[in-house]
């Protein structure tokens, strides 16, 4: 472990992200440049309207950079066709959302399920490694189940399985716990922190709360007006 | 994505949906029923009128002449007069050798007079074929048709007969004199004699029509005997004295011969022989080509009719994808945040156009076969009380089946292009942000 992190995972090199509205242009992200090590849990802290989000879609590979380069596991998403940025997407990065983001008509083995569809992984034994995911996350007895039917925090470990359904390297989370309790806004952290210890997964979350950036992550990114601002790294 | 995937989720989309794209689907099969429909009817108009002419008997026959009688006529250019051989008994006997060839008879017509209860009336006599006998014409006499090839019966035209007895139908079984011309052989090669002769004959039917539908010419002749007696009786005809002026006059050459083959389906085969042979020949599937061209015609314009229902189909295709692009913006950008390409995107819409394009052809054939029983049966109650034999003219053969399936997967498809281009290009960032 101590190897992996020793080598880097993301690293963005001024990488700005302009929109233009009307006549206006909006600098959503500006000339922002760091790197995170592998197998490294980070955190990327800012008010609202900061370029977080922004951010980590372009790390994601959902949107392009409009100057710079950002360069995750060695691929450099700026040279990538949308072809080559899709399949980054289906084996490099696994994303989770604030509001989850479980296809509705479909059950969570079926929602977990699409990603390795995706991936052209062969039929058989795929329903073998959703169970595990599932049962990875605590909910191999609700397999069946539509997401409505679950609690927040039940969807958004399914959520989580679905993210690691073709073992990517790095795990982008935005605000993850942002729609969840106390309690199972705790039980999510946990599991992200045992992804990141046990499994070697980099982890990259998006949150407005420090607190919880101060008690997992090991290096803090803060934004503002779409600039980083400064970076935080705790002491071992 | 693998094909089975692709056909799996398109198929969880469309029950989500069940009710919108079931009435797709219904009115793509109700626009391919209509085509179906169409194209079955003229199919089966086409094979009802092939039937029909060919229990006419009209396509068995080839009819054969020499071109020596053709000379100065420009519009048989393609082949000079003076090559072409004499169409005499070694001529009949090669094409009587052709496969497929059921009888030779030549062409026997001379003017002569009938005496009837002391009654004389000019008119034209002829001979006719035992293959005549299959013929629709026929079929319908007022009698019955010669008892033998060399019987010494004659068929009258019901008209002729009228002139007899103003009761056509009392001169049956009754004897008439036919008073006629015969050729006989002369010294020489290049003379002949001519005698009056008279035979006595019974009548033995009325004909309502002439036999081979009149179409040859006009009006064969009035009074027709079999061929075989026609020809023992070496009748004097028109071109006997054509013969003895040509340069070379040796034997009897005749001015025609009818051939009649076993099936319809040798006649091509028939007319091309005798044609290497340098006789001129002429059969009634020539004039068919047009035919074939007038349904072909019909069929396009059949099929252009049917296609509409299916356009409009086609158009609730986009409208129903287009609704799903919509509808399922946040899922395509789910889709694409787990790495789906564009193209699967784009492939995923295509399945499910195709699938409602195969459930809606296969449908409609089903709908357009039950319309074209429907109203075949409801023909045939017509025809039943009309006191006509049960018809078929509704036929869906099994090549239109595969093509309309095909077609109405293609037309779905192609109706699938643009909302699965518009779902395709959908912003990942925008869709997920979308509620």
């Amino acid at each position: 472990m101590s190897e992996q992190t020793g080598a880097v995972a993301i690293e963005a090199r001024a990488a700005s992200r302009f929109y233009t509205m009307g006549e206006a242009t909006v600098r959503a992200v500006e000339d922002v440049s760091f790197h995170i090590n592998r197998g490294e849990f980070a955190a990327l802290l800012g008010p609202s309207g900061s370029g977080k989000s922004t951010l980590l879609n372009l790390l994601a590979g959902l949107d392009r950079l409009t100057a710079g380069s950002i360069v995750v596991a060695g691929r450099d998403l700026s040279t990538m066709d949308s072809e080559a940025l899709a399949r980054y997407r289906r084996l490099t990065v696994g994303m989770i959302f604030q509001s989850f983001n479980l296809v509705p008509t479909m059950t969570l083995a079926d929602n977990i399920e699409l990603p390795l569809r995706f991936a052209e992984t062969a039929r058989a034994g795929r329903r073998d490694r959703v169970m595990e995911l599932l049962t990875n996350v605590g909910l191999s007895h609700r397999a069946g189940h539509k997401p409505t039917e679950l609690s927040g925090g039940e969807q958004q470990r399914a959520a989580i399985a679905r993210a690691l359904a073709n073992n990517p390297s790095v795990l982008l989370a935005d605000e993850p716990t942002g729609n969840l309790d106390s309690r199972n806004g705790q039980e999510v952290m946990t599991l992200l922190r045992d992804l990141n210890q046990k499994m070697g997964v980099t982890v990259l979350m998006v949150t407005h709360d420090p607190s919880l950036a101060e008690r997992y992550a090991r290096k803090s990114l803060h934004m503002a007006d779409g600039r980083l601002v400064s970076t935080v790294e705790a002491a071992q | 994505m693998i094909r089975q995937d692709l056909f799996e989720l398109a198929a969880r989309n469309m029950r989500n949906a069940r009710l919108r794209n079931a009435l797709t689907t219904m009115g793509i099969a109700v626009g391919v029923a209509s085509l179906v429909a169409m194209l079955s009817l003229g199919i089966g108009l086409q094979g009802f009128a092939n039937h029909q002419l060919m229990k006419s008997g009209m396509f068995q026959t080839v009819f054969v002449s020499s071109r020596q009688d053709m000379r100065n006529m420009e519009e048989n250019a393609d082949a000079k007069p003076e090559e072409s051989p004499a169409l005499n008994d070694d001529a009949r006997k090669q094409i009587s050798a052709l496969p497929g060839v059921e009888e030779v008879a030549p062409e026997v017509r001379a003017m002569s007079e009938v005496d009837f209860g002391g009654k004389s009336n000019f008119t034209l006599i002829a001979g006719l074929p035992q293959s005549a006998r299959e013929e629709d014409s026929i079929e319908k006499v007022k009698g019955r048709f010669f008892s033998s090839p060399t019987a010494d019966e004659v068929l009258l035209q019901r008209d002729f007969a009228k002139k007899l007895d103003p009761n056509p139908d009392a001169v049956l079984g009754k004897t008439l004199t036919v008073r006629y011309a015969q050729r006989q052989s002369g010294d020489t090669s290049s003379s002949f004699s001519i005698e009056r002769k008279e035979k006595q004959f019974v009548i033995v039917g009325l004909l309502d029509e002439e036999p081979f539908g009149g179409m040859r010419m006009i009006s064969r002749a009035r009074v027709f005997i079999p061929t075989q007696t026609a020809e023992a009786m070496n009748l004097m005809q028109p071109a006997d004295t054509q013969q003895l002026v040509r340069s070379s006059p040796g034997a009897r050459t005749y001015s025609m011969l009818t051939v009649r083959m076993k099936s319809a389906a040798y006649a091509e085969k028939v007319e091309e022989s005798v044609k290497q042979m340098h006789f001129s020949a002429y059969s009634y599937l020539d004039a068919t080509k047009s035919m074939r061209r007038f349904f072909a015609v019909l069929d396009m314009f059949l099929g252009i009719f049917g296609s509409l229902a299916l356009a409009v189909a086609s158009l609730a295709i986009v409208n129903t994808l287009i609704m799903a692009v919509l509808e399922r913006r946040r899922e395509i950008g789910i889709m694409k945040a787990l790495g789906a390409s564009d193209a699967d995107v784009k492939k995923l819409f295509f399945a499910e156009a195709a699938t409602m394009g195969l459930i809606g052809g296969a449908l409609g054939v089903t709908l357009g076969w039950l319309i074209g029983r429907a109203i075949n049966f409801g023909t045939n109650i017509y025809l039943h009380k009309m006191k006509m034999p049960a018809e078929n003219l509704w036929t869906v053969p099994p090549l239109l089946v595969v093509g309309a399936i095909v077609f109405a997967v293609l037309v779905s498809v192609l109706a699938g292009i643009y909302p699965a281009a518009r779902a395709a290009k959908l912003d990942p960032v925008q869709a997920l942000r979308y509620e």
